[in-house]
């Protein structure tokens, strides 16, 4: 046993340490990844956060990240040879946004991001988006205000409008790669863009104003076919994608009442459902979405102590909603013909044996498609009043 | 001395639980996935299905000899020369299995979580408790099985608790699509995996178990137990991950512990869920090792095992580093002659027992009626 102490003694002093520790401050914490394709080469520009400014106290009021820009033949090349430039190794653990300029998509995306599923130290909980007109670059190229680090404000913007919204759509490394590789699903992009003059917008003088001149963001969806962009839904035709595809949390539409005027309901709960199935030998597709709403505003002459009105107000509400939806089934199906909403995997789900036969010209099928739409729309409540005053004012 | 040890029936329970899931719970998601795609979790159950005979024709083997290592059984049956050639077969792919263990844990930390750590080094650091568990002799590492198992079973309690919200069940429709003929094929893998190999069991039950017939009903619950939890991870991969991430990934259930999060708050918990695949690793590890060490020890009639565990133990660490240049070789290994290996030890052999314990029981019936 003391024989043991004595080796175990010796030992220690040599066997210090471990190989794969890294300390803190030999990280570049990256935060953000933006990839481009300029001629032929992957451009590569991480944001990577300067550890001094994040604490408010004692900043000095300078940028609190830093851009690293290479280019390389491939994405990983170039991500090392940042190391030319920054004076710590590139840390993506912790990244929140990977931003793919648009020239990139319409190449095609894949090849790009099969370093980001392969890397040990990536985590697949980004989100990943489109530089809609722009580079990546560009979008990096932005500081913000509310979120000291430009990567956190676009990541915790796009879970909001995600969230309460519901035309912009965050979708994580995993979900986009399983949309890219199903065979019944094509996948769909969030677009960010930069709004203002640019040189601005990396200066202090962004961050100085109450108005800052230039911001960041969130467009409508871009549409792909296998990893190619082929075109951008409007906002419209991408409230309706997010309502087939179960993507809608909250998000409040404005509906015309029975007579003249507006009113708002605000969507608290939907559910969509989508059923395939073969009806003589067609495909067909059975959306039912089912939705709980408030009346969120009125700016119109109704009696909501009626509940006829109710009713009425749910029905506007239910066309309206199927009106938006077979919009936007209309466009994929005639401009872009492509499978966006996962249609062909509802049909592989309800009968494969069929599908096995379809899945190869599935792309000739799915403009054929025949969608049947049918939205239900329950309002619960009308908010902390009955009837609006506005009725008051309008009698007097 | 060495016949003394007894572990009860409790610790054989966790010692069998623990074996069964032990490489599995790494590689059989990707496995099943490969082959049986969205019914990758019923290829599991079926799996387990068919581990559950194979280990219920290694007990009735077992039986016959209540007081004889599998080791013995084979040398007694088989007479001294060829009993000892197919010992000393036995004992050395064991022995093989112990090392490709130890590549398995150097290669998983080496991938996910320290790339610079030379595997060696991780090899030797596994290696050296694993002989340490050795030599303390099977009750010590039956009772260490004992608490760690609790451990085992509160991080998988969580593990499943908080991925559940992430399950997709459109990932596994349209289910049965593979048709019954693909499923049971991909199963196979899993069978052989983690419940052939069990075989090595043999050599401290029924002998070293205090309880024989409680033993036998152990045996069989541990292996269902076992199956179970793999079942549940195959169908958290598919069902969480989807089919393509599940089949792509090496280690798809690693995969799975980085999906775990609560309210941005609950996070990043993968590292302290590793420890589930090192505690079931090891345990396995320690079986194998110990098996062969036992078995090489009873071959040449040593009074105690315990010399050769050092020697062995730096042989595995060898051969860990040398069996396999890199991780396709490995699989392509595993897919074909690993297979191949482990059923004519686990499979054919204790057939083989059959016939020949028939054949000389009927000899002897003969020698009487004479």
């Amino acid at each position: 046993m003391k024989k043991c102490m004595i080796v175990l003694l010796i030992l220690s002093p040599i066997l210090t340490g471990c190989w794969d520790k890294r300390e803190l401050n030999e990280l570049g914490i990256t935060l953000a990844i933006g990839i481009d394709k300029v001629e032929d080469e992957y451009q590569v520009t991480a944001q990577v956060v300067v550890p001094s400014e994040i604490p408010t106290k004692t900043s000095t009021g300078r940028s609190p990240v830093i851009l690293f820009q290479e280019k390389g033949e491939t994405v990983n090349e170039a991500l090392r040879k940042i190391t030319k430039t920054s004076p710590r190794k590139i840390y993506p653990g912790h990244l929140r946004m990977l931003v793919l300029g648009e020239d990139l998509a319409k190449e095609g995306i894949a090849k790009s991001l099969d370093l980001l599923s392969r890397d040990w130290e990536l985590r697949s909980d980004f989100f990943v988006a489109i530089a809609k007109d722009m580079t990546a670059a560009e979008v990096l190229n932005v500081r913000t205000t509310i979120e000291n680090i430009p990567a956190n404000n676009m990541f915790n913007s796009l879970q909001t409008s995600e969230h309460y919204w519901a035309a912009t759509n965050g979708i994580k490394l995993d979900e986009l790669i399983a949309s890219l590789t199903s065979d019944g699903t094509e996948a769909v992009l969030t677009g960010i863009l930069v709004t203002g003059d640019q040189e601005i917008g990396s200066t202090k003088q962004e961050v100085e104003s109450i108005n800052p001149p230039v911001r960041i963001v969130y467009d409508e969806l871009a549409v792909f076919k296998k990893d190619k962009l082929v075109g951008w839904l409007t906002e419209r035709e991408s409230r309706g994608y997010n309502g087939i595809v179960n993507e809608v949390q909250k998000s409040v539409t404005a509906i015309s009442c029975p007579e003249e005027g507006k009113a708002t309901i605000e969507i608290i709960q939907a559910d969509s459902k989508v059923k395939g199935k073969i009806n003589k030998g067609m495909p067909e597709v059975d959306i039912n979405i089912k939705v709980k709403g408030n009346v969120g505003e009125v700016e119109c002459q109704i009696n909501l102590n009626d509940l006829d009105t109710i009713v009425e107000l749910e029905k506007i509400t239910e066309k309206q909603m199927e009106e938006t939806i077979n919009m936007s089934i209309e466009t994929l199906q005639k401009q872009y013909k492509s499978d966006i909403f996962g249609f062909g995997e509802a049909i592989h789900r309800s009968n494969p044996k069929e599908w096995k036969k379809m899945k190869e010209q599935w792309d000739e099928e799915f403009p054929k498609l025949k969608a049947n739409v049918k939205v239900d729309v329950k309002l619960v409540h009308t908010g902390t009043e009955g009837n609006s005053f506005l009725e008051k004012i309008e009698v007097k | 001395m060495m016949q003394d040890v007894k572990i009860n029936s409790y610790q054989f329970l966790v010692l069998v639980i623990l074996f069964t899931i032990g490489t599995s719970i790494l590689t059989v998601p990707s496995a099943l996935a490969t082959g049986a795609k969205q019914d990758a979790w019923i290829a599991a159950i079926i799996g387990t299905g068919i581990g559950l005979l194979v280990i219920w024709l290694l007990i009735t083997i077992a039986l016959w000899f209540p007081h004889l290592t599998y080791v013995q059984m084979i040398e007694k049956l088989f007479g001294r020369w060829i009993g000892k050639a197919l010992a000393a077969f036995f004992v050395l792919i064991v022995l093989f299995y112990a090392s490709e263990l130890l590549y398995y844990f150097g290669l998983f930390l080496n991938i996910h979580m320290m790339p610079n750590t030379p595997m060696v080094v991780l090899n030797i650091l596994m290696a050296g408790i694993v002989v340490m568990g050795v030599r303390l002799g099977l009750e010590t590492f039956a009772r260490t099985a004992e608490i760690l198992i609790v451990v085992f079973f509160a991080f998988f309690f969580i593990l499943v608790v908080c991925l559940s919200p992430e399950m997709k069940f459109e990932n596994i429709q349209p289910v049965y699509e593979m048709g019954t003929k693909k499923i049971i094929q991909s199963s196979i893998f899993y069978v052989i995996v983690s419940s052939v190999n069990a075989v090595v069991l043999l050599m401290i039950f029924p002998s070293f178990v205090n309880k024989m017939k409680q033993g036998r009903k152990t045996f069989l619950i541990g292996n269902l137990i076992g199956g179970i939890v793999i079942i549940i991870i195959t169908f958290l991969s598919v069902t969480v991950l989807g089919i393509d991430k599940t089949a792509g990934e090496i280690y798809p259930s690693y995969e799975l512990t980085k999906r775990i999060n609560i309210g941005n708050f609950i996070q990043r918990i993968e590292g302290l869920m590793a420890s589930l695949w090192v505690i079931t690793l090891y345990f396995k590890t320690t079986l194998y090792f110990y098996a062969s060490v036992l078995g090489m020890a009873q071959i040449l009639n040593l009074k105690d095992y315990r010399p050769l565990t050092l020697p062995l133990g730096m042989i595995a660490v060898v051969l860990s580093l040398v069996i396999y240049p890199n991780i396709i070789y490995q699989k392509h290994f595993d897919d074909t002659t690993g297979n191949s290996l482990t059923l004519s030890i686990g499979l054919f052999l204790p057939l083989l027992l059959v016939v020949i314990y028939a054949i000389r029981k009927r000899m002897k019936k003969n020698e009487i009626e004479i």
